[in-house]
């Protein structure tokens, strides 16, 4: 079976660009449009990978990081966000998101990011 | 607060760096091949820019805007004269038949586009200035330029000034103008000013 996305986004335009993308790759693709629906989903579905937009309607995006991890601390994440600030790359980090993607989405980029994001967690599986 | 001439040459040089990453990513995004006109960049204060303004948008606004708040505060928009928003959604959709109106697909692409505009200058800012700054989501408002004018100067009773940056889509043999509008305290403003300065020394040496 194929990895499953769960992508969070509270802009329809930024998840059908991402779906488009990413069932192009391969890969199967689960929408949130909003921090509580993707904390839901990924609790009932396990989705492979979360690819998670910062601002968003209600929660922000490094919370919904933060409660995945509580759910399950290897979920693989990986953040999309038009934000382009050093800072915020470096609060994803160390919130433990494996990637992150700026918007405009340049498609090479999200598919190598997703890749990079899955083969890590398989990695830290093994060990 | 009136910026030198080698200050407004640095922060266009610096908006012109975040744009022409945006434009290229717009390319991308739409197939068509989207470039930026280098900005054109001005100081006002806040109650001078509804005649600068005027004079370039005076019928009805579409504007994207986004609040953002840390060691620099203040308000940030995307704005566009109505047929040109329409014109712009149209151009980077491929919308084969031109439309009148902004329908809710065509509001989706232009919310997108603020808000990709906004962050790449804003987080190019925030960036150069070592701070974090936190942004609200972005609202497409349609609305008279004095209804847009007076919802970013309610509530400000001290003295705000408002970065203004003039630029144009290029995108399939046609283009639209649009503004970018930053709305600052003195402190904010005096702040990435130095910033600026600072940048353009060092690339100076």
């Amino acid at each position: 079976m194929n990895p499953r996305i769960l992508i969070v986004d509270d802009s329809s335009l930024s998840r059908r660009t991402l779906r488009r993308i990413i069932e192009s790759a391969g890969y199967e693709v689960v929408e949130a449009d909003d921090g509580m629906t993707a904390l839901e989903l990924y609790f009932l579905d396990k989705p492979n990978l979360v690819l998670l937009d910062l601002v968003m309607k209600g929660m922000y995006g490094l919370d919904v990081l933060l409660k995945l991890r509580e759910i399950d601390p290897q979920v693989r994440v990986v953040v999309a966000s038009a934000d382009i600030q050093s800072s915020t790359r470096q609060m994803a980090d160390e919130g433990g998101a494996l990637g992150f993607i700026n918007k405009p989405f340049v498609p090479e980029q999200v598919i190598a990011a997703i890749e990079s994001a899955l083969a890590e967690g398989a990695t830290s599986e093994t060990n | 607060m009136k910026l030198t001439e080698r200050q407004t040459d640095a922060l266009s040089e610096l908006i012109n760096i975040a744009f022409a990453r945006t434009g290229a990513a717009l390319s991308e995004l739409t197939g068509h091949r989207v470039v930026l006109n280098p900005p054109e960049v001005a100081v006002y204060r806040t109650e001078e820019l509804r005649p600068a303004l005027a004079k370039f948008v005076p019928g009805d606004v579409a504007s994207i805007h986004q609040v953002f708040a840390g060691p620099v505060a203040g308000d940030a928009l995307l704005l566009l004269n109505y047929e040109g928003a329409v014109h712009l959604t149209d151009l980077l959709t491929d919308g084969h038949k031109p439309s009148n109106h902004l329908d809710e697909s065509a509001r989706e692409v232009l919310t997108e586009v603020g808000n990709i505009l906004l962050n790449a200058c804003l987080g190019m800012f925030g960036n150069l200035l070592k701070v974090h700054v936190t942004f609200s989501v972005p609202r497409l408002h349609l609305e008279t330029l004095d209804e847009l004018i007076g919802s970013i100067t309610e509530g400000k009773t001290d003295l705000h000034y408002a970065l203004v940056v003039y630029t144009a889509f290029h995108i399939r043999d046609s283009s639209v103008t649009g503004f970018l509008v930053i709305v600052l305290s003195v402190a904010s403003l005096d702040r990435l000013i130095q910033e600026v300065d600072a940048w353009e020394a060092q690339q100076s040496r």
